[in-house]
């Protein structure tokens, strides 16, 4: 998008601090302005003529929850994206965070050898080497691999995916090495409620990318993904996503901010697995029918990128039709990690003290296992609580009754 | 996506609508492009602020006597009275809402001025007839939206500036204060550097920031750890006392299953002849339309987007309704910003009926099933006249009543 | 009080500050007088433009070599008020590409260096401009923060010996036998009597001269004429923006820091003291000037305000566009048998300097003086630095880290920069302290800031006893400029400021029990 474009958002702003109010940087840290300073503020103060000197723009979650509160709609997270991308062209990245961007890369490798290197991510040496070296903070543990990759589970399970109506599965990279059961469990279900689940060819959604301001890497990523998604459209199906931040950026981020051709046409056909159930009448009565009772007291955290989706809690009122789960919301507003953001080095104490108000509103629940859709937060509630950590869907089908 | 009310708007009339329409047993959709006025203007429930005699009722009642087109006089006395219960039922102990002598309370202010208000939370209520001179009042080093001094310098009180523990160097903002306010410990450290500079008074008065989530209890800890009473001031936005009850508000609606969809805007609307079918909203690149039974327009006027300002007129965006307005943008003010008038775009909005349904210039209403709640409504001017909650609460009641044909 | 000196200079304008310094720098003492604060006639009530002269090359030769001299001159004495944008006079389709032709001939034969730009590289370097216009001719027009160059002015002045009273009015001339022998002045705020004994006294006074004049039986003929100008929230282009045609009402556009001023339009006016946009010509402004950045029609306006020019009548009257923006050095010993009193009137902000070499020259040579000007040499103080937006924005990031809390936000003004200019001079009105820094210059225009100001004057224990009666002065004065403009998002900002003032603070009188 070019600037002549984005320049008019800072006549919107009113001032009135809403956005102040929800932001987690700047509640933490007087580092960072804030959305209506970091935003339209200093949008104002920019020349695209001129080199970029707002070096606090980095410390932006990119968690866009200034923009669900704001009533002006102030696109405050895409200016910071746009503005993100002009000051890390012009200082370089580090090649840590062209590492973090592209772990995708590493995938198959770091599965195939799963039993190598997860004690080597754990192990001292190498965290000092990484901490030293790279700043990727030494107290933050990398997801160790699964030696069958979902994409392995998948093609060689028994009994193939059945049913009439056909779904494609976005299932991320994350699940793909890291968290296998969440997909199989995304599976298990859209069968139970008769779907037969292919998995179109797909990429990185990108996000990481566009995070981190390289907006031509995520358009590569997201063109491929497109591609492969418009044979399915085509034929009248519908992809279903688990994670809400790849959600979010193939659904939303790829025709706003990326403007990707054939990117309007699919989000119509792109669903949380959550709202693709909750709207779908058959899926509504075939999951009624078969909830068996679940002795268990869980706390939903609803990931930042899920309320930017903006399609409600149908994770929530699903899972509160379970019988016997006694279900709460986790009063907080972000888990502090974002993505890559949480592991660097420079920005690990924000992440934390972020994280920390987390911890205590958990505390005061006190839950078995915490719910949440989004693989960065369940990566950093396990690490800051302790407790387990699983994706709704999961809990889904153990309700079901048909764990594994 | 079905539903029997979808109420449009998050202020704190759309709240109270989802609220009556909800415990009404109807499926609720409440939808909004951000979250309203409540976080950024909202402290107390004012309801009359120029009341001047001893019950608020009566006064309510003079005032409906005098103008007749008014939100109150549309929902009444005891439709008032209902509604403040209704919203009162919201805030047990120890964070609640009370009217000490069943009328108005003069609050202090961050411009050291008295603010009259009729229902008062918990956390301000030791500012009430306050001994002035008995009282300190506190401001923040760094927090750049209050100052002691100003304030005590106007209600003839000892204003102080204290550093903030456990505070970055530099500014620090309202939330962030806030946020220390309940983090372990910090009430001992703050009331440490209180003492510090205590002088024998009896109060402490402080800006409106001692937490979102457990304000009564941060208090309790500062009043047993200074052996002061302590109380809190309403400042400039945000406001975090707004802030606690619009976070009442969303946790109540969630767990009674209420739809919440927060950020993005109705765009337009399906309606069939004189009925309202549904709203549809616009989350780039995606429209959902979302069908309802009833529907409650609580958008607010012009700060909240219920109304539309161009060069050449007004508009109400959703439903293109017909607005009482004055007649060109050069009779929108007065010349003085502090006139002894209201500015006559202040009356102008939606015009209701008893029904609260939106009537065109003949009175006739517009849609069946469409309602109009809070200050977008015409014929009140809740600045001036300091009800801006009353009239949010009691018309946001009275509006979902209405279409829940209760 | 009784002072006495050599020249007393009633005006704190450019042209009276810059009369100041040349005398001072002549080491001719000098008592300046002004009645409000400095800058805040003309002087601070106009475009802010650093005319390259090309808006005169046809009509007015003289005034456009004079704008290009000065305009040199500027460069090098007042770097730090200025900002080296460049200007562009785009031919429209309506107007055609004759004037074009004669505007560059007018430009060699006055010296302005003028480029031709194709339609094409002229949107390369301005993307905003109409899309259909036919070419441009780009010129060394500037930008200049007029409040910042009459304050270095004054400042400079007293620096050398000058003794500058603001606040200060001449209310009588003191004349005996046909001379003048200086003035009595009062003080509006500190309400102190002056009664100032000179040799020699200047009507530097602009539209408020013949209201000097009068009681001594004066007067010069002059027209009234009021203009008003739009600012916007952000800055819509880099160039000042002309258009190619003969002067005329709404044709330019002048970015000044983060705002771009869209101007004029040209109104008879009789009282120089009430100035006011009225919604008529904002929306005249708005339209026309649309034309040429067809993205004003989507901009925020934030403020309207409107600056009364004095121009000099010299014979038959063919509009206020067509009286000369020249000025003139008014004798009146010659004219009026009243002997040392001259009285400077025209002119434009870019010649204020040459304005007040003549008037100084003259004083010299009247009071039989050595010494010439010096002004288009020495270079006002605090010109090696100049906090441009890039700056200031830099100045965010180690105000987040640092002891600095931003006071205001719109346009990231520090406790820090307040307390120096506090420290700095006595500064009796809230405005003065406003014209001293861009405080209350963007968005919100004030909204939130100046309460905090209050504040923080507070806090220095330096507030004025009714601070709430100054907070609500300021919003009176501050709607003055808002409501013409009032609708989309300055209108929902303004239900917000309203919202805590009236409402909140309840500052139209506090609610009764």
């Amino acid at each position: 998008m070019s600037i002549k474009e984005i320049k008019p958002a800072c006549d919107v702003c009113v001032r009135c601090a809403t956005c102040m109010s929800i932001c987690p940087v700047s509640r933490v840290t007087g580092r960072f302005p804030g959305p209506k300073q970091a935003g339209p503020g200093a949008e104002r103060f920019r020349n695209p003529g001129e080199s970029s000197v707002d070096n606090w723009i980095e410390l932006c979650l990119g968690c866009r929850l200034c923009e669900t509160v704001c009533s002006s709609g102030v696109p405050v997270s895409e200016l910071n994206l746009l503005a993100r991308a002009k000051y890390l062209d012009e200082q370089g990245r580090p090649f840590r965070d062209w590492l973090l961007t592209h772990s995708h890369r590493l995938n198959g490798l770091g599965s195939l050898l799963a039993p190598l290197v997860n004690p080597l991510l754990t192990s001292r040496p190498v965290k000092w080497f990484l901490d030293r070296f790279l700043r990727i903070d030494g107290r933050m543990n990398l997801p160790p691999y699964e030696s069958v990759s979902f994409r392995r589970w998948f093609r060689s399970r028994p009994g193939n995916s059945s049913g009439e109506i056909t779904v494609g599965y976005f299932y991320g990279c994350y699940i793909n090495v890291h968290e296998v059961d969440v997909g199989r469990a995304t599976v298990e279900v859209l069968e139970a409620c008769g779907r037969k689940v292919i998995l179109p060819p797909q990429d990185c959604c990108g996000i990481p990318l566009l995070g981190h301001g390289d907006l031509a890497g995520a358009a590569r990523l997201g063109n491929y993904n497109l591609r492969s998604f418009g044979e399915l459209i085509s034929r009248g199906e519908d992809i279903i996503f688990a994670s809400p931040s790849c959600g979010l950026m193939i659904r939303h981020e790829y025709d706003r901010i990326l403007a990707l051709p054939g990117a309007r046409e699919a989000a119509g056909h792109i669903f949380d697995i959550f709202e693709y159930l909750s709207l779908n009448e058959d899926c509504r009565a075939a999951l009624s029918r078969g909830l068996s009772p679940l002795d268990k007291k869980a706390a939903y955290f609803v990931p930042c990128h899920l309320k930017a989706l903006n399609i409600g809690l149908p994770a929530f009122e699903l899972l509160s039709l379970i019988p016997g789960l006694k279900l709460d919301l986790l009063e907080a507003d972000c888990c502090g990690l974002a993505g890559a953001f949480g592991f660097k080095k420079e920005k690990y104490d924000i992440s934390q003290a972020i994280g920390r108000d987390l911890t205590r509103a958990a505390e005061r629940i006190n839950p078995d296992i915490i719910v949440s859709e989004c693989e960065g937060c369940r990566m950093q509630i396990r690490s800051l609580t302790g407790l387990e950590v699983r994706h709704p869907v999961e809990v889904l089908r153990d309700a079901l009754g048909s764990r594994p | 996506m079905r539903f029997d009310v979808i109420v449009i708007g998050l202020g704190l009339s759309g709240l109270m609508a989802a609220k009556t329409a909800s415990e009404a047993g109807r499926r609720v959709l409440i939808v909004g492009k951000g979250i309203g006025s409540l976080g950024i203007l909202s402290n107390t429930v004012d309801i009359l602020g120029r009341a001047s005699r001893d019950s608020l009722k009566e006064d309510v009642l003079a005032w409906i006597g005098d103008n007749p087109r008014h939100p109150y006089a549309l929902a009444g006395w005891q439709g008032i009275e209902e509604a403040l219960r209704s919203f009162v039922s919201l805030f047990p102990p120890p964070y609640d809402f009370s009217a000490p002598g069943g009328r108005n309370s003069l609050i202090p202010t961050g411009a050291g001025t008295r603010h009259p208000a009729y229902l008062v939370p918990a956390t301000m209520l030791g500012g009430i007839d306050a001994d002035w001179g008995k009282t300190l009042i506190v401001g923040f080093e760094g927090f750049k939206d209050f100052f002691a001094e100003y304030v005590a310098h106007h209600l003839k009180a000892r204003g102080i500036t204290i550093p903030l523990p456990r505070a970055d160097q530099g500014g620090i903002t309202a939330t962030a204060i806030a946020r220390l306010m309940e983090e372990p410990g910090f009430t001992g450290e703050l009331a440490y550097g209180i003492k510090k500079r205590w002088a024998g008074e009896e109060a402490v008065g402080l800006p409106a920031l001692l937490g979102v989530r457990s304000p009564a209890q941060v208090l309790r800890e500062l009043e047993s750890e200074t052996k002061l009473k302590v109380f809190e001031i309403p400042i400039l936005p945000p406001s975090i006392p707004g802030m606690r009850v619009f976070n009442r508000f969303k946790g109540h609606l969630l767990a009674r299953g209420v739809r919440l969809l927060q950020g993005q805007a109705v765009v337009s609307v399906l309606r069939e002849g004189r009925r309202i079918k549904g709203v549809t909203v616009y989350h780039a690149p995606l429209s959902r339309t979302f069908t309802c039974e009833a529907c409650i327009l609580a958008t607010g006027r012009f700060l909240g987007g219920g109304l539309l300002a161009d060069e050449e007129g007004i508009r109400e965006p959703v439903f293109d309704l017909p607005l009482k307005k004055p007649s060109s943008r050069g009779g929108w003010f007065n010349k003085r910003f502090f006139s002894t008038s209201v500015h006559p775009l202040h009356f102008a909005g939606v015009m209701v009926n008893e029904k609260f349904q939106p009537v065109d210039g003949e009175g006739k209403p517009v849609f069946e099933n469409l309602r109009a709640a809070g200050t977008i409504m015409a014929c009140h001017s809740s600045i001036e006249e300091t009800s801006r909650e009353g009239i949010e609460i009691a018309s946001g009641y009275a509006a979902a009543r209405r279409a829940c044909e209760l | 009080m009784k002072l006495q000196t050599e020249v007393l200079v009633i005006g704190g304008g450019a042209t009276g500050a810059g009369i100041a310094r040349d005398l001072a720098l002549r080491g001719i003492p000098v008592v300046l007088v002004e009645k409000g604060d400095y800058a805040s006639g003309a002087s601070g009530r106009n475009q802010g433009l650093l005319h390259s002269g090309g808006r005169y090359v046809v009509n007015d030769p003289e005034s456009a070599r004079e704008c290009i001299r000065e305009n040199a001159i500027l460069r090098r004495i007042a770097p730090h008020c200025l900002e080296e944008t460049g200007g562009l006079f785009v031919s429209l389709p309506e107007d055609g590409l004759e004037f074009q032709k004669r505007f560059l001939e007018g430009c060699l034969a006055a010296g302005i260096p003028a480029r031709n730009l194709s339609a094409a590289e002229a949107r390369e370097i301005e993307p905003e401009l109409n899309p259909s216009l036919l070419g441009a001719v780009a010129v060394p027009d500037g930008a200049v923060d007029p409040f910042a160059l009459v304050m270095e002015n004054i400042r400079d002045a007293c620096a050398r010996g000058a003794k500058c009273l603001s606040h200060t009015e001449a209310c009588e001339l003191l004349t005996k036998d046909g001379w003048v022998k200086g003035a009595r002045a009062r003080g509006l705020i500190d309400k102190e009597d002056y009664t100032i004994s000179a040799s020699f006294v200047v009507n530097a006074t602009g539209a408020w001269a013949n209201r000097l004049l009068g009681p001594a039986g004066l007067s010069i003929p002059m027209a009234m004429s009021k203009g008003s100008m739009l600012i916007t929230n952000r800055r819509i282009s880099h160039r000042i923006i002309n258009r190619l045609r003969p002067p005329g009402d709404g044709d330019i556009v002048v970015p000044n820091d983060t705002v771009s001023i869209l101007g004029t339009t040209s109104i008879r006016s009789e009282d120089p003291d009430h100035s006011e946009a009225t919604t008529r010509e904002v929306s005249f402004l708005i339209r026309e000037l649309a034309r040429l950045l067809p993205v004003i029609k989507e901009t925020r306006i934030t403020r309207a305000y409107a600056g009364i020019r004095p121009l000099l009548q010299t014979g038959a009257d063919h509009g206020d566009r067509s009286l000369s923006r020249g000025f003139a050095l008014i004798d009146h010993g010659q004219r009026d048998r009243l002997e040392n009193l001259v009285s400077i009137v025209g002119g434009k902000l870019i010649t204020y300097r040459l304005m007040a070499e003549k008037v100084v020259d003259h004083i010299s040579e009247k009071l039989g003086l050595a010494g010439s000007a010096t002004t288009h040499l020495i270079p006002l103080p605090g010109a090696q630095g100049r906090h441009g937006l890039k700056e200031r924005l830099k100045g965010l990031a180690a105000a987040a880290g640092a002891a600095g809390e931003i006071l205001c936000e719109c346009e990231l003004v520090t406790r820090e920069e307040i307390e120096g200019v506090l420290k700095g001079e006595r500064l009796p009105d809230i405005q003065d302290i406003l014209h001293r820094t861009r405080l209350a210059k963007g968005t919100c225009q004030g909204g939130f800031c100046v309460y905090r100001l209050l504040g923080v004057l507070h806090r220095l224990n330096l507030a004025p006893d009714d601070s709430n009666e100054i907070l609500k002065g300021f919003l009176e004065e501050r709607w003055k400029g808002t409501w013409p403009v009032l609708w989309g998002a300055a209108l929902r900002e303004g239900e917000l400021i309203e919202s805590i003032y009236k409402g909140l603070f309840q500052l139209s009188g506090e609610g009764r029990v």
